[in-house]
C-alpha cells in the first residue's frame, strides 16, 4: 500500500473538505453563539490545507527513506489483510461459536499464515485460547460467550 | 468416592423433581453482567458497584459491573434495553433516560426496560465561589433578576444535561427565561467545580456530593439544594422553599432494570434481593458516607416514578427549548 | 513526628503489606496485556477493597496503577505495543533499542527512571501539596486550552518524518475525536447513524489498533528478521546509574514537567509524557538520534510519567477533583473508608496522609524488583518465533478491547485503525501523531469552547489572565520560532544548492 505523497495528500485534502461541509450542517444549539459545527470546520480547513502541501511535496525532504520499501504488488501482498479479518471474525462469530472455537481458529489460521508448521500452530491454537479465557474470565471476570463450546471449568 | 457421586445424584434429581415445569435451573445460575451507562469513578458507577457487591452476596452468584459508556449516557442505556431478556445482563438507568428522547437522541424511552427498583436520588445544589459577593441564595437570585441575559455563566454538566435542566427549571420558578442565565458546558461535575473555583463561572448547579470535597476545602459555598426536604448527609445548607420561598426541587436518580420482558422469576427474585440491599447497612452506611441520597421504590413504584418523570422533564425541557419539536 | 511513627505502624500491618504485593504483581500482569489499561486494573479492585481496612484499600489501588502505568511499556518497548496512550509517545523510540538488541536497557531505564519520578512525584506531595493545589486552582478553560494546544504541538517533534505529515496525522487524529455526541454541544456528529459511535472514538481501542494490528498486518508481508545474537545481559540496574549521572539534567526536567502537568486534573499523565519527550528532543545535545533507538528521551518521559501520576493525587486529596479516571476510583474508595478528602485530611489524619505517602515510596521501590522480575520473564518473548507470538497478539487485540466495555463494535475499530495505521506507516504518516490527536481532541475542543461561551465570543480573556497570558505566549513563541527556523534553514540549503550548481 505504498502510495505516491500527491494521492494520499489529495485524499486528506478531500477529506478535509468533506468533514467541513458535514460540520458546517450541524444544526446551531439554542441559546449559544458556538455551536458543534466550528471545531470540525477548522480541522477541515487545516487537514485541506496540510494535504494540498504534502500533494505539492513540500516538507518531503524531512523523511527517512524506509528501508524495507519495496514496489510493484504481487498477489501474496493481500496476506496483510489477514489480521483485520480475523478481527471481523472474531465480532462475526463469537456470540455463535463460543470463545474457545473462535479462538482456536483465530490463533491457529494467523499462525499458518505466518508461516508455521502444523506442529507449532496446532499446540498453539489450543493452549492459547486456554490461557487467555483463563486469565480474562476467571482473573478479570470478562464475560466471553460461550458458545457451542463452553470452557471446561 | 462412588458414596458422594451416588449422593451427587440423588440431589440432582430430588431438584430437578422440585422444579415445576420445565427444567430451567434457578436464576441465576451463572454470573450476571451489570451494565453502567456511565464511567468508572463516577457516582452511578459508585452505586451499582456496591449494589453489585452486595447482589452477590444476597444471591450468590457474582454481578459483575461492566462500563458501556459514551454518547450521554445512550450508548449504555440503549445496550441495556437491547440484552437479551435472560436475566443475565441487567443495568443501571439514570434521569438521562428520560431526557435523551426529547432531544431526539435516541428512540428509546423508559417503556422500553422492565423496572427492578429506584435505589436513590441526588438533588442538586446552587454553589458558589467561597468568594462570592453572594452570601446566600437570595442574594444570588436577586443578581440574577438584575442581570441582563446571558450575563451570569453557570455550569455542572453538558448541555442538555441533568443539572443544566435543574437551572432552567428554577429560573423558570422565579419568572425568568430558561437561558436568561448562560449555561457553560462542562464534561461532567468536577470540571465545572474546579472552573468555579478558578473563578471562570458564577455558580453550578450540579449535586451537593459532586461538589462536597470543595464545599469541605472551603473553596466553594453551597447555598441552596433544591430538595423537598433537607440532606440528611447535609443538615446545615437549606432548601430553596425555605431560603427563598421557590419551591422548585428536581433531582437526578438512578435505579435498577433490565430489558423488556423478562421472566417473572428473574423479576421475582430481584425485587427481594434489592429491598434487602437497600435496607442492608452496608448500603445505607456507604450513601452517607459519599452524601448521596437514599430513596427507594419497589418495582411498581419505579415504573410509576418512570412515568411521572419523563412528563415533567419532558416539560421543563421543552420550556428551557431543549426539546426538539 | 508522632504521626510520622503512627503512619508507619499502620503502613507495617501484616494485611497491608499483602494487599501492595499482591495488588503490585496483579498491576503487573494486567498492565503487560494489550489493550487492558491501567483504569481496568484498578475498577476491578474496587470490589476488593470492600473487604480491606482502609489504609490497605488504599495502598491496593495505589500500587496497582503506579504498576499498570509501567508494566504497560513492556509490550509496547518488545513488541511495539504500547500500554497507555501515554507510553505511545515513546513506544517507536524503545522499539528501535529492542530492534538493536539493547531491549533490557530500554525496559531498565523505564523501570529505574519510572521509579525515579514516582519517587520525587511523591516528595512533591508530601512538601509542596498546598501549593500546587493552588497551582491547580488558577487553571480556568483558558488556561487549559493553551495547554491542549502546546501538547498538541508535540506532535511535530516526537516523529521522525515531515512535520506537514506529523501535523496532518494529528489532524486526522482531532477529525475522529469529532465523531460522537460527546462534544461541548451535546450534539452527535459523523455518526452515520450508528448507536456505537454516539459514544465517539475511546483512545485505546485507536491505540491497540494502529500499533498493535497494524504491526502483525506488516509481520504477515516482511520476512522473518534475523535473530538478535543471544546475548547475555548483566545486571539490568547495572547500566542505569551511569545513566542517571549523564543524563541527569533532563532527568529532573521529566520529573518536574510530570509533576506540573500531573497536578492538572485532565491533563495529566498523558500529556506528561508527550511533552517531556518533545522536550528531551528539542534540548539534547544530540537530537538527530532520536527516533533510532536512543535512551535519552526514555529517562526524561519515563520520569515525568510516573512523576504526574504521584502529583496527581493532589487535587484528588486537596478538593476531591479527580485527575484521571483512576483517581476519579481512588477519590470513591477514600469516601468510602471514611477519608474524605480535603485539607483536613492533611491535618486531623496527619497519620493516615503519612500512611499514603510512605505507600506511594513503598510501591516505586518494589517495582523495581518486581520489575525485573518481569522483563527478564517478557523478554523471553523475543526469543520466541515470530509465528508464535503474533496469533496471540492478534487474539488479545481482540479480548482486550472487547474487555472494557464488553462491546464487541471495539474490537471492529480495533480492526480499522490496523488498516489506517497501516497504510498511514507505509505512506510515512506517523501514527504516533493520530494517537495524540484522539486523546487531546476532546480537551481541545471543550476549552476553547466553553471559553468562547464564557467571554461571550471574546478573545481577550485568552491572554488576559495571567497564567493564560504566560502560556499564550510560550505557544506562539514556539510557533513562530520554529517557522523562522524552518524558512531559514531552507533558504540556507537553496542557496547551497544553487551554489553548487
Amino acid at each position: 500500500m505504498q502510495l505516491s505523497d500527491r494521492i494520499t495528500g489529495l485524499f486528506l485534502a478531500g477529506l478535509g473538505l468533506a468533514a467541513a461541509w458535514g460540520g458546517s450542517r450541524l444544526p446551531a444549539v439554542p441559546g449559544q453563539d458556538v455551536g458543534p459545527a466550528a471545531f470540525p470546520m477548522v480541522i477541515g480547513g487545516g487537514l485541506v490545507l496540510c494535504g494540498v502541501m504534502i500533494a505539492f511535496g513540500i516538507g518531503h525532504s524531512f523523511e527517512v527513506p524506509d528501508e524495507d520499501a519495496e514496489t510493484g504488488f504481487r498477489f501474496r501482498d493481500l496476506r496483510v489483510l489477514v489480521p483485520p479479518g480475523l478481527l471481523l471474525f472474531y465480532v462475526l462469530a463469537v456470540e455463535r461459536l463460543g470463545f474457545m472455537l473462535t479462538a482456536f481458529f483465530i490463533v491457529g489460521t494467523a499462525a499458518v499464515a505466518l508461516g508455521a508448521r502444523p506442529r507449532l500452530a496446532l499446540p498453539l491454537a489450543v493452549g492459547a485460547p486456554i490461557f487467555i479465557h483463563a486469565v480474562f474470565a476467571k482473573l478479570l471476570r470478562v464475560p466471553l460467550a460461550d458458545g457451542i463450546l463452553p470452557a471446561l471449568w | 468416592m462412588t458414596d458422594f457421586s451416588r449422593r451427587a445424584v440423588l440431589a440432582g434429581g430430588a431438584a430437578l423433581l422440585a422444579t415445576p415445569g420445565l427444567a430451567q435451573p434457578r436464576w441465576p445460575a451463572r454470573p450476571v453482567q451489570l451494565l453502567c451507562p456511565w464511567a468508572a469513578g463516577g457516582g452511578t458507577d459508585a452505586v451499582l458497584r456496591m449494589i453489585g457487591i452486595l447482589l452477590e452476596k444476597e444471591l450468590g452468584q457474582p454481578f459483575n459491573v461492566v462500563n458501556r459508556t459514551g454518547g450521554s449516557g445512550v450508548v449504555g442505556h440503549a445496550a441495556i434495553s437491547q440484552a437479551q431478556p435472560d436475566g443475565y445482563t441487567l443495568g443501571m438507568i439514570t434521569a438521562e433516560i428520560c431526557m435523551l428522547h426529547w432531544q431526539g437522541l435516541t428512540e428509546i424511552t423508559y417503556r422500553n426496560y422492565t423496572p427492578l427498583s429506584l435505589v436513590n436520588n441526588d438533588a442538586p445544589g446552587v454553589t458558589v465561589n467561597s468568594n462570592s459577593p453572594y452570601r446566600d441564595v437570595k442574594a444570588l437570585a436577586d443578581a440574577i433578576k438584575a442581570s441582563r441575559p446571558g450575563q451570569l455563566k453557570a455550569s455542572g454538566t453538558g448541555q442538555g444535561g441533568i443539572w443544566h435542566l435543574a437551572l432552567a427549571g428554577w429560573l423558570n420558578a422565579m419568572g425568568l427565561k430558561a437561558d436568561h442565565v448562560r449555561w457553560v458546558p462542562s464534561n461532567g461535575a468536577a470540571p465545572a467545580m474546579q472552573d468555579l473555583a478558578a473563578g471562570g463561572l458564577d455558580f453550578t448547579t450540579c449535586s451537593i456530593p459532586e461538589a462536597r470535597a470543595m464545599l469541605d476545602a472551603n473553596r466553594a459555598r453551597a447555598l441552596a439544594v433544591m430538595a423537598p426536604a433537607r440532606v440528611t448527609a447535609f443538615p446545615a445548607i437549606p432548601t430553596l422553599k425555605e431560603a427563598m420561598g421557590v419551591d422548585y426541587n428536581t433531582g437526578a436518580w438512578r435505579g435498577i432494570a433490565g430489558p423488556p420482558g423478562l421472566p417473572a422469576a428473574v423479576v421475582q427474585t430481584m425485587e427481594v434481593a434489592l429491598d434487602k440491599v437497600f435496607k442492608s447497612k452496608e448500603y445505607q452506611d456507604f450513601l452517607l458516607a459519599r452524601g448521596f441520597g437514599a430513596v427507594y421504590e419497589n418495582a411498581a413504584g419505579f415504573a410509576t416514578h418512570l412515568a411521572a418523570a419523563d412528563i415533567s422533564l419532558g416539560n421543563s425541557m421543552k420550556e428551557a427549548g431543549l426539546a426538539k419539536s | 513526628m508522632q504521626d510520622l511513627f503512627e503512619g508507619v505502624r499502620l503502613v507495617l500491618a501484616w494485611d497491608v503489606l499483602i494487599a501492595v504485593l499482591a495488588s503490585a504483581i496483579y498491576g503487573l500482569v494486567v498492565g503487560s496485556l494489550p489493550g487492558l489499561s491501567a483504569t481496568m486494573a484498578t475498577a476491578l479492585l474496587v470490589p476488593v477493597t470492600f473487604y480491606l481496612s482502609p489504609i490497605a484499600a488504599i495502598a491496593t489501588i495505589i500500587t496497582a496503577s503506579a504498576m499498570a502505568i509501567f508494566s504497560g511499556d513492556i509490550p509496547g518497548c518488545l513488541l511495539r505495543i504500547p500500554g497507555t496512550p501515554a507510553s505511545a509517545a515513546y513506544t517507536d523510540e524503545a522499539y528501535a533499542m529492542t530492534r538493536k538488541g539493547q531491549a533490557e536497557l530500554a525496559l531498565g531505564a523505564g523501570l529505574w527512571f519510572s521509579a525515579i519520578g514516582g519517587i520525587v512525584g511523591t516528595i512533591s506531595l508530601v512538601l509542596m501539596a498546598p501549593l500546587l493545589a493552588e497551582m491547580a486552582l488558577s487553571f480556568s478553560t483558558y488556561e487549559y486550552f493553551w495547554l491542549a494546544f502546546l501538547g498538541l504541538m508535540c506532535a511535530t517533534l516526537v516523529a521522525r518524518s515531515s512535520p506537514i505529515k506529523a501535523i496532518a496525522s494529528m489532524l486526522l487524529g482531532l477529525l475522529f475525536a469529532c465523531i460522537g455526541m460527546e462534544n461541548p454541544a451535546g450534539t452527535p456528529r459523523f455518526v452515520f447513524g450508528i448507536t456505537d459511535l454516539l459514544g465517539g472514538i475511546e483512545p485505546i481501542p485507536a491505540l491497540v489498533g494502529v500499533f498493535a494490528v497494524s504491526e502483525v498486518m506488516r509481520a504477515m508481508v516482511t520476512p522473518e528478521p534475523p535473530k538478535l545474537p543471544d546475548r547475555k545481559f548483566g545486571s539490568i540496574l547495572a547500566g542505569q546509574w551511569a545513566l542517571t549521572k549523564k543524563y541527569q539534567w533532563p532527568m529532573w526536567r521529566g520529573n518536574i514537567v510530570g509533576i506540573i502537568i500531573g497536578v492538572l486534573p485532565g491533563a495529566g499523565a498523558d500529556m506528561a509524557a508527550w511533552v517531556s519527550y518533545a522536550m528531551s528532543k528539542k534540548w539534547s545535545k544530540e537530537p538527530e538520534k532520536f527516533g533510532t533507538g536512543h535512551v535519552e528521551g526514555l529517562v526524561e518521559a519515563g520520569a515525568s510519567n510516573n512523576a504526574s501520576l504521584a502529583s496527581g493525587w493532589v487535587p484528588a486529596l486537596l478538593f476531591g477533583i479527580p485527575g484521571d479516571t483512576i483517581t476519579a476510583i481512588a477519590i470513591g474508595v477514600l469516601y468510602m473508608k471514611g477519608l474524605n478528602p480535603g485539607p483536613t485530611l492533611f491535618t486531623e489524619r496527619a497519620s493516615s496522609m503519612y500512611a499514603l505517602y510512605i505507600i506511594f515510596v513503598l510501591a516505586n521501590i518494589i517495582m523495581i524488583p518486581l520489575g525485573i522480575l518481569m522483563i527478564r520473564l517478557a523478554s523471553k518473548i523475543l526469543k520466541a518465533p515470530r509465528s508464535a507470538v503474533m496469533p496471540v497478539i492478534i487474539l488479545l487485540c481482540a479480548v482486550g478491547s472487547y474487555a472494557t466495555g464488553a462491546n464487541l463494535f471495539s474490537v471492529l475499530l480495533v480492526g480499522v485503525f490496523g488498516i489506517v495505521g497501516y497504510v498511514m506507516e507505509r505512506n510515512g504518516y506517523p501514527v504516533a501523531a493520530l494517537v495524540l490527536g484522539i486523546v487531546m481532541g476532546s480537551m481541545v475542543e471543550q476549552n476553547f469552547v466553553t471559553s468562547l461561551i464564557k467571554s461571550d465570543g471574546s478573545p481577550l480573556p485568552f491572554v488576559e489572565r495571567p497564567v493564560s497570558a504566560v502560556l499564550a505566549s510560550l505557544t506562539l513563541g514556539a510557533l513562530l520560532w520554529s517557522a523562522v527556523v524552518w524558512v531559514f534553514n531552507r533558504a540556507r540549503r537553496l542557496k547551497a544548492t544553487a551554489a553548487a550548481r
